[in-house]
């Protein structure tokens, strides 16, 4: 999977991270029992501390969406779900925002205070 | 437009002595051996072995020229990868190894069975070859990790013209970081090894035979470096490591010229599957049939691995290529 860190971005280098998995997950293209790079590995990959990547991972942990063990590293734990539906509502979403020029910021307001 | 001519492989003259001149030396052992015992030896000589002794026999030029034409056509095919196909360094040890172990293995068994017989009036009074068989095997192995070491590593070319326009390119922002990490794997392979191992380690527990752990370690060790590997693009380049951390192939950034999405057919481009070489000197490591990142690399070279979403690591790796050719 691709991960990717933006210091230009208001959010923090390790919820980008954190997210980026989380979404993998969603998506289905992080599956149950697949294991992550190891927390120094993608550290030294992007050139980045090595607790941000600890941060991301225990925070994942703390979701439930990964397992942290010794020797192991991190594992996705994330039940097998379908979640095509939810794909299609996001690209409808993502279409309607765009036909009506509305600017992402805005949409994901919008969102973050529907699911709020 | 028609693409660049590559350049010519580089160290022809060590290729060269490393895949013709010196196994074409070792070829020739035999011949030279066989004329200074030729009046110890019985006639005909034993050629072919079984558990019970020899079984084949044949003339003393029967005996070691098929064995010398052997070599030379193993040599000069060797040669022939090196000098036309080999730009890259891993090409020219695959064509070393291969033509100096199997000349070093063939002419040291010729040599090992003569001596057996030396002496002899009928060669079927001679002893078992087993022990012979075992020698030229380790020398074979030998020479052919010594012509491996012997090639001189490729130079570091970093590459000079900038990233084509055609690329395929990922929305990275200027100062954003990116890792792209995948396997390469062959769940056949995997899947079989392992029940050969599991098979090894129960023969050995059951039967209380200790020393069957040893070929269970070999295969294991085997089945590790070869069908399970790590694939990251990340600012460094590309890198593919084995399971067990060795072998790991290494494409530095700078030398990245250009990545791409290509499918790969084991079979017919490389001869097989594994960490291979191809047809016009393509090396790569490939494990199934269908989807690859494949790049061009400077000096004419190209690496392709076989991974699923290609397209994701071929972008970032073009991407972040880009980005050292500025400035």
């Amino acid at each position: 999977m691709l991960f990717r860190v933006d210091p230009a971005s208001t959010d923090p280098l390790f919820t980008q991270l954190a997210g980026q998995v989380r979404a993998a997950v969603a998506r289905g293209e992080l599956t149950d029992g697949e294991r992550l790079p190891g927390a120094r590995e993608l550290a030294s990959s992007l050139d980045i501390n090595l607790h941000t990547v600890l941060r991301a991972y225990q925070e994942l942990r703390d979701e439930g969406v990964i397992e942290l063990r010794r020797g192991r590293g991190a594992v996705v734990t994330a039940p097998a779900q379908d979640n095509s539906e939810l794909h299609a509502a996001v690209e409808t979403l993502v279409r309607v925002a765009r036909s009506l020029g509305i600017a992402p910021q805005t949409t994901t307001a919008l969102v973050k205070e529907a699911l709020r | 437009m028609t693409p660049p001519v590559p350049p010519p492989a580089p160290y022809r003259s060590v290729s060269t002595v490393l895949t013709l001149v010196v196994p074409l030396a070792l070829a020739a052992v035999p011949l030279v051996v066989a004329r200074a015992w030729e009046a110890e030896l019985p006639d005909p000589v034993a050629v072919h072995f079984s558990a019970d002794g020899p079984d084949g026999f044949s003339s003393l030029a029967g005996a070691v020229w098929p064995a010398f034409a052997i070599g030379a056509v193993v040599a000069v095919s060797a040669w022939a990868l090196a000098f036309f196909w080999g730009r890259t360094a891993q090409v020219r040890r695959v064509a070393a190894g291969s033509a100096l172990g199997l000349t070093a293995f063939v002419s040291a068994v010729v040599v090992g069975t003569l001596e057996l017989q030396r002496g002899l009036t009928d060669a079927a009074d001679m002893g078992g070859v087993g022990l012979v068989l075992a020698l030229a095997f380790a020398i074979g192995i030998a020479a052919a990790a010594l012509g491996a070491w012997a090639v001189p590593p490729d130079a570091h070319q970093p590459a000079t013209d900038p990233v084509p326009a055609t690329a395929a390119l990922l929305d990275l922002g200027p100062g954003e970081a990116a890792t792209w990490v995948t396997h390469a794997e062959s769940r056949t392979a995997l899947v079989v090894g392992g029940a050969v191992v599991v098979l090894q380690v129960a023969l050995a527990l059951l039967l209380t035979l200790p020393f069957l752990l040893l070929p269970a370690v070999v295969v294991a060790a085997i089945v590790l470096s070869s069908t399970w590997f790590t694939v990251t693009v990340d600012r460094r380049g590309l890198t593919v490591r084995s399971a067990l951390g060795r072998p790991r192939f290494v494409v530095p950034l700078d030398e990245v010229q250009q990545a791409h999405v290509v499918a790969v057919s084991p079979l017919t481009e490389f001869g097989g599957w594994g960490y291979r070489v191809g047809r016009g000197g393509r090396v790569g490591v490939v494990l199934r049939t269908g989807e690859a990142l494949q790049v061009e690399r400077s000096g004419g070279r190209s690496f392709v691995v076989t991974v699923d979403d290609a397209a994701t690591g071929a972008a970032l790796l073009n991407t972040l290529a880009a980005r050292t050719r500025i400035g």
